[in-house]
C-alpha cells in the first residue's frame, strides 16, 4: 500500500441550516455567511486512510473539488496527518450534477498517477445523493464497496471488508485498486493534535483548474451535467395541527392512514 | 404525452424482495397509465423466476429476468453488467431504484456507465406535459425540496425512498417474463462476497429509532406505560417519555427526551399524555411528523403538532393497535430493521 | 493593532473543543461524585498536544506558546472546569522545570510531564496560606549529599495523581531564604496526605503533601540555593494566574451559552424568557463580561508570548475572570430559575466551579494587591 487518495468535501456547517436562504430569481441557494466545515463523514475516510499509513507508511492525499475558499477546510483535514492536498476549482466545474463531478474528481485522481485505495465519505450531508463514490469509480474503472463500517487488511494486502446492510452485514474480500466509502462506523476519527496542526502548516494545497485537468467542457459543469434543476422550494418547518375528531375507531384509522403515509407501516 | 417505458429494479436478497420494488411497480403502473406506457421489472438473482408472478400481478406489463449463479448474492460489478445490457437491449426512458444500500450504490454506477443523470432519495415522482420525468428531491435535511429534471438523457433515473410509494393490491393481470442472457466470466469481477450476516433486531435505542412514542405524567401508571411500549414494537420504534415517568420509575432514565434528556428526530414522534413543556418539546421538535394524544384541549404540544388528538389514550390506543395490526404484513415484527 | 487569531488558533480552538466536548462529558458525573481526576485522560490529552502544549520540541513537547496554552484551557473549561484546573498546574510545573531546571532536570521530568505519564504540581500552600510565601514552614537542610525536606503543604493540585512534586522550602531566613526541590514521590519519608473534598472543580485533585525527614538527591534542588522565591513568584505569576484566568474563561464562557439557550427555550407567558428585557439584560451583561474576560486573558498571554513583563497584566486576567465568572454563572443560575439548582443541569456546577477559581492560583485579593501597586507606581514618592 502505497497511496491512498480520499476523496473530501467541504459542506455548509449545518449548524448554520437554519439560515439558508433562497434567491427568489436564481433558484439557488445563498450560501454566503454559512461557514464551511469538512462534510462530516469525510473524516471516517481520512482516518481509514491514515491507519494505512501508520500500518503501511502510505501517502494521504486529500482530493477536493470546491471553490478556491475551501483551503482553510482542506488545511484542517491536513492536519489531520494527510501529507498532500488537491483542490479542484474552475469556474467551469460550477453547476456540476454528480455525473459531471465524479468525472471532474476521477480526472484529478488520473493526474495526481497511481494509487492503491480512494476513499470517500458514503454520504455528503449537503447534497446527501451518495452518488459521486460509484460514479467514480466507474469512471476509472475500478470497483468499489459503499457503506463500509469495518476494514481490515489481510496478509496478501487484499481487504476484508464489512458493508453494511438494512438487514445486516456482508462481508466482502477485494483487492486493490478499489474505491471504498464509510459508513461513522467505520473508525473514530482522530483529532487534530497540535503537532500536526504545525508540521500541516508546511504542506501543500495544490490548486488545479481545466487547464490543468483538461476535460471536455461540454462534459461538465451546468453544460455536461445530464440532470437538471428544474425548480427549488424551501419547505418552512410549520406545524399544520389538525385535529381529528369522531369516535376512538374512526381517530385509530386516521392515525393509522397518516402512519403508513409516512412510510411506516 | 409521449408514451414512457418504465423500469424498475426489483431487490432482492436471498429470494426476499424488498417491498421497495413492488412500491416502484405500483408507482411505475400510475406514471405508464397517465403516459399510455409500459412498466418493466428487472429481476437479478439465482432461482428466482418464481417472483415474476408476484412482480405482474403487482404492476409490471413485462418481467426483465436475468437468472444466473453470478448473480447471487448480489454484487455491484456483475448487477451493472447485466442492467447495462439490458437498458441497451430494451431502453427504458425511465429506470427507477429503491434507495436502499443496494440501490444507492447500484444506481449511480450503472448510470454512470450509461452516461445518463440520476436523482437521489425522490420523496415524489411526476409526468410533466411531454411526458418527462420530475423528481421531486429532499436537500438539506429536509428543508428544500427540488424538482430535477433530465432532458436529455436515456433513461431518466432515480433512486426512491422506501415507503414512500403505494405497493398495489395484486389483480389477475398477464403480462411476459423475458429471459436476459448472463455472461458466465461476471463472477471475476469486483470484491468477493464471503458471507451474507442477517441479524436479529436487537432493541431499538432511541435517538436512532423512526418512530418514537413518547408519554407523559399523563399517562397516570405503571400499567398504562406497557400499551406505549406494545405501540413503539409494533411499530418498530422505542419509547420515549418526559421527567415525570422518569421519576416514577415508570420507564429508565435513558428514555428521557427533552433538554436533560435526549434529543430524537424521528420520522414519527407520538406524544401521548404529554402537556408539551418547552424542556421536553426542545428534545423532539425537529421530528419530521409530530402527533399528539391529550386530554387538555389546550395542552402546548398541540401547537408543535401535525396531527392532534384531544382524548384520553386509554380509549384512542387501544383501536390504533387493533387497525395498525390488520394493515401489517405478517411476520412485520421480526423484521424490524435497527438503524445504522 | 490586530484582535484577530491566526488560522493556526482558531484550529487549535476547534480541535479542542471536538474533543472536549466529546470526551469530557462522559466523565463528568464521575469526578462530581468521586472528585477525582480522570486519569486516563491524560493519554489523550497528550495525544493532541494539551499536556506539553508549552514544552519545548527538545523535551517532547509541542513547543507552542502561552495564547495557545490559554485557548486549550479556555475551551476545555468551557464544558468543565477541573480539567484545564489539573491541566494548568501541570503546565505550571513544566514553566518552573523548563525555566530554572538544569540540563539534566529538563531531561528527566520535562518529557514524562509532556507525554503525560503523570501530572505536573507545584507545592508552595501551606496550612498557614499561601500568599504569605516566607510565612512558610516547611524546611530544607542539607545534609551530605541529601537535603532533608520537614513539613506539609496543602490545597496542593494534582497532589494524589503525580510521581513528583516542585515543593518550596525553607532553607535560610528571609527572602533569600527559600528554596525549590524536585521531590519524587518515592523519596524516603515523602508522601501524600488528605485528599479535600471542594464544593468545585471536583473533578481537580487536591490534597496534601506530607514531608517527615524525606530525603531528596542533593541535586534535585531546581534553580539556585535561596532561589525558591523566584521560582515561585515567576511560576505563579506567569504560568499559574494566567492557567486559572483561562479555565475561567471557560466558564464564563459556558455560562453564556448554558443561559441564552435556556432563556431562548424556556417559555413563559406565551414567549421565550429571553423576550423579557431583565433576563436579556442579564445576558447582554454575561456576553460583554466574557468579551472582557477574553481580551484580557488573550493580552496577558500574548505579552508572555512576545518576552514583556506581564505580572500585572496577568494578575488582571486572574483576578477579573475569576471574579467574572463568579458573577456570570449566578446570573446564569438565576435565569434558570428553580432549574438552575438541579444537579442536573449544568449551571450550578459552573457557579460550583467558578467559586473554587477565585481562591485558587493566588487569590483573587492578592491579584489586587499587585494591581493596586501597579497603580499606585507613578506616585509613589521616593525615599
Amino acid at each position: 500500500m502505497k497511496r491512498m487518495i480520499v476523496c473530501v468535501k467541504p459542506v455548509p456547517d449545518p449548524n448554520a441550516w437554519d439560515r439558508l436562504q433562497m434567491d427568489p430569481v436564481s433558484k439557488t441557494l445563498i450560501r454566503e455567511g454559512i461557514p464551511s466545515v469538512i462534510n462530516p463523514l469525510d473524516k471516517h475516510a481520512v482516518e481509514a486512510a491514515l491507519e494505512m499509513k501508520d500500518l503501511f507508511g502510505a501517502e494521504v492525499i486529500l482530493l477536493s473539488m470546491a471553490p478556491f475558499d475551501a483551503q482553510p477546510v482542506l488545511r484542517e483535514v491536513l492536519g489531520m496527518g494527510a501529507d498532500r492536498a488537491f483542490l479542484l476549482s474552475d469556474k467551469a466545474f460550477a453547476g456540476s450534477d454528480t455525473l459531471a463531478t465524479a468525472r471532474i474528481l476521477a480526472q484529478g485522481i488520473r493526474n495526481i498517477g497511481e494509487f492503491d485505495l480512494i476513499f470517500c465519505g458514503n454520504f455528503t450531508l449537503d447534497g446527501s445523493t451518495a452518488q459521486v463514490p460509484s460514479q467514480v469509480a466507474e469512471f476509472l474503472d475500478i470497483p468499489n464497496v459503499m457503506h463500509v463500517c469495518d476494514m481490515s487488511i489481510l496478509k496478501t494486502e487484499s481487504l476484508l471488508l464489512t458493508q453494511k446492510i438494512e438487514q445486516g452485514t456482508v462481508k466482502l474480500e477485494a483487492e486493490p485498486p478499489l474505491l471504498l466509502s464509510f459508513t461513522k462506523e467505520a473508525n473514530k476519527p482522530r483529532y487534530i493534535s497540535f503537532m500536526e496542526i504545525l508540521a500541516a502548516e508546511k504542506r501543500k494545497i495544490n490548486i488545479w483548474d481545466n487547464a490543468i485537468l483538461n476535460i471536455d467542457e461540454t462534459l461538465i459543469g451546468l453544460k455536461g451535467s445530464p440532470t437538471q434543476m428544474a425548480d427549488l422550494l424551501l419547505q418552512p418547518k410549520q406545524r399544520k395541527g389538525i385535529r381529528l375528531t369522531g369516535n376512538p375507531e374512526e381517530i385509530a384509522r386516521k392515525l393509522a392512514d397518516k402512519i403508513h403515509q409516512l412510510g411506516i407501516i | 404525452m409521449k408514451t414512457q417505458h418504465i423500469g424498475v429494479f426489483i431487490e432482492q436478497r436471498g429470494g426476499v424482495l424488498h417491498d421497495v420494488g413492488l412500491e416502484l411497480l405500483g408507482k411505475a403502473r400510475e406514471l405508464a397509465e397517465v403516459s399510455k406506457g409500459t412498466v418493466s421489472a428487472f429481476l437479478l438473482g439465482r432461482d428466482i423466476s418464481a417472483l415474476s408472478d408476484d412482480l405482474i400481478a403487482q404492476g409490471a406489463d413485462t418481467v426483465l429476468l436475468a437468472d444466473s449463479p453470478v448473480l447471487e448474492p448480489y454484487r455491484l460489478l456483475p448487477y451493472t453488467s447485466v442492467l447495462a445490457q439490458a437498458c441497451e437491449t430494451c431502453d427504458p426512458d425511465i429506470l427507477l431504484f429503491g434507495a436502499t444500500r443496494m440501490g444507492v450504490e447500484l444506481a449511480p454506477r450503472l448510470a454512470a456507465r450509461l452516461r445518463t443523470g440520476l436523482s437521489a432519495h425522490c420523496m415524489d415522482l411526476r409526468l410533466d406535459t411531454e411526458g418527462k420525468l420530475l423528481q421531486m428531491v429532499p436537500g438539506w435535511g429536509g428543508g428544500v425540496v427540488a424538482t430535477i429534471r433530465c432532458p436529455d438523457h436515456r433513461p431518466q433515473m432515480a433512486t426512491v425512498m422506501p415507503g414512500v410509494m403505494k405497493k398495489l393490491v395484486p389483480t389477475e393481470r398477464s403480462g411476459e417474463c423475458i429471459h436476459l442472457s448472463v455472461k458466465e466470466d461476471l463472477h471475476r469481477f469486483g470484491p468477493k462476497v464471503l458471507e451474507v450476516h442477517i441479524e436479529e433486531p436487537k432493541e431499538m435505542p432511541l435517538e436512532k429509532a423512526d418512530v418514537v412514542v413518547a408519554g407523559g405524567w399523563g399517562i397516570g401508571n405503571p400499567e398504562g406505560w406497557a400499551i406505549l411500549e406494545d405501540l413503539a414494537t409494533l411499530l418498530c420504534g422505542a419509547v420515549g417519555a418526559t421527567r415525570p415517568p422518569v421519576d416514577e420509575g415508570w420507564v429508565s432514565e435513558s428514555r428521557m427526551i427533552g433538554q436533560s434528556g435526549k434529543t430524537v428526530r424521528p420520522r414519527l414522534y407520538m406524544g401521548i399524555g404529554i402537556s408539551g413543556m418547552s424542556h421536553h418539546v426542545v428534545g423532539m421538535d425537529e421530528s419530521d411528523c409530530i402527533v399528539a394524544v391529550n386530554t387538555n384541549p389546550d395542552a402546548a404540544i398541540f401547537e408543535v403538532s401535525d396531527l392532534a388528538v384531544v382524548g384520553d389514550y386509554r380509549e384512542i390506543l387501544p383501536p390504533l393497535l387493533k387497525e395498525i395490526r390488520t394493515r401489517l404484513p405478517e411476520g412485520r415484527i421480526d423484521t424490524c430493521e435497527l438503524p445504522q | 493593532m490586530d484582535f484577530l487569531l491566526s488560522q493556526r488558533e482558531e484550529l487549535l480552538r476547534k480541535s479542542v473543543r471536538e474533543f472536549a466536548e466529546s470526551e469530557l462529558p462522559p466523565k463528568i458525573e464521575t469526578m462530581e461524585k468521586t472528585g477525582e481526576f480522570p486519569i486516563e485522560l491524560l493519554e489523550s490529552m497528550a495525544k493532541l498536544g494539551i499536556t506539553g502544549i508549552i514544552a519545548p520540541p527538545e523535551y517532547g513537547g509541542v513547543g507552542l506558546g502561552y495564547l495557545a496554552r490559554t485557548i486549550a484551557l479556555e475551551e476545555l473549561g468551557r464544558v468543565c472546569a477541573a480539567i484545564p484546573m489539573g491541566m494548568q498546574v501541570h503546565h505550571m510545573a513544566i514553566a518552573a522545570l523548563n525555566d530554572f531546571g538544569t540540563d539534566e532536570q529538563k531531561q528527566k521530568y520535562i518529557p514524562p510531564l509532556a507525554k503525560g505519564d503523570t501530572m505536573g504540581v507545584v507545592a508552595v500552600t501551606e496550612p498557614s496560606g499561601g500568599s504569605d510565601v516566607l510565612g512558610m514552614q516547611a524546611t530544607a537542610e542539607l545534609k551530605g549529599d541529601k537535603w532533608i525536606l520537614n513539613g506539609r503543604k496543602c490545597f496542593i493540585t494534582n497532589s494524589h495523581t503525580s510521581d513528583f512534586w516542585i515543593v518550596i522550602a525553607k532553607t535560610a531566613e528571609g527572602a533569600k531564604g527559600l528554596s525549590a526541590f524536585i521531590v519524587e514521590k518515592d523519596h524516603p519519608g515523602a508522601k501524600t496526605g488528605r485528599v479535600e473534598h471542594k464544593i468545585g472543580l471536583r473533578g481537580a485533585n487536591t490534597g496534601e503533601l506530607v514531608f517527615d525527614n524525606c530525603e531528596i538527591p542533593k541535586e534535585n534542588i531546581l534553580g539556585q540555593e535561596g532561589g525558591g522565591l523566584a521560582v515561585a513568584l515567576k511560576t505563579v505569576s506567569e504560568s499559574g494566574r494566567t492557567g486559572m484566568a483561562a479555565t475561567a474563561l471557560g466558564i464564563v464562557n459556558a455560562c453564556l451559552e448554558e443561559a441564552a439557550r435556556f432563556a431562548s427555550e424556556r417559555v413563559l407567558y406565551g414567549k421565550p424568557i429571553s423576550s423579557l428585557q431583565a433576563i436579556s439584560f442579564y445576558l447582554a451583561e454575561i456576553y460583554t463580561e466574557l468579551d472582557i474576560c477574553r481580551l484580557l486573558c488573550y493580552r496577558a498571554s500574548w505579552m508572555k508570548d512576545q518576552n514583556m513583563r506581564c505580572d500585572t497584566e496577568n494578575a488582571m486576567a486572574k483576578s477579573y475572570t475569576c471574579d467574572a465568572a463568579v458573577r456570570c454563572a449566578r446570573k446564569a443560575v438565576e435565569i434558570h430559575g428553580a432549574y438552575g439548582i438541579l444537579q442536573e443541569y449544568k449551571v450550578q456546577r459552573l457557579l460550583r466551579d467558578a467559586m473554587v477559581t477565585v481562591s485558587a492560583g493566588g487569590t483573587g485579593e492578592i491579584g489586587k494587591v499587585v494591581l493596586a501597586r501597579a497603580a499606585l507606581a507613578p506616585y509613589r514618592k521616593k525615599k
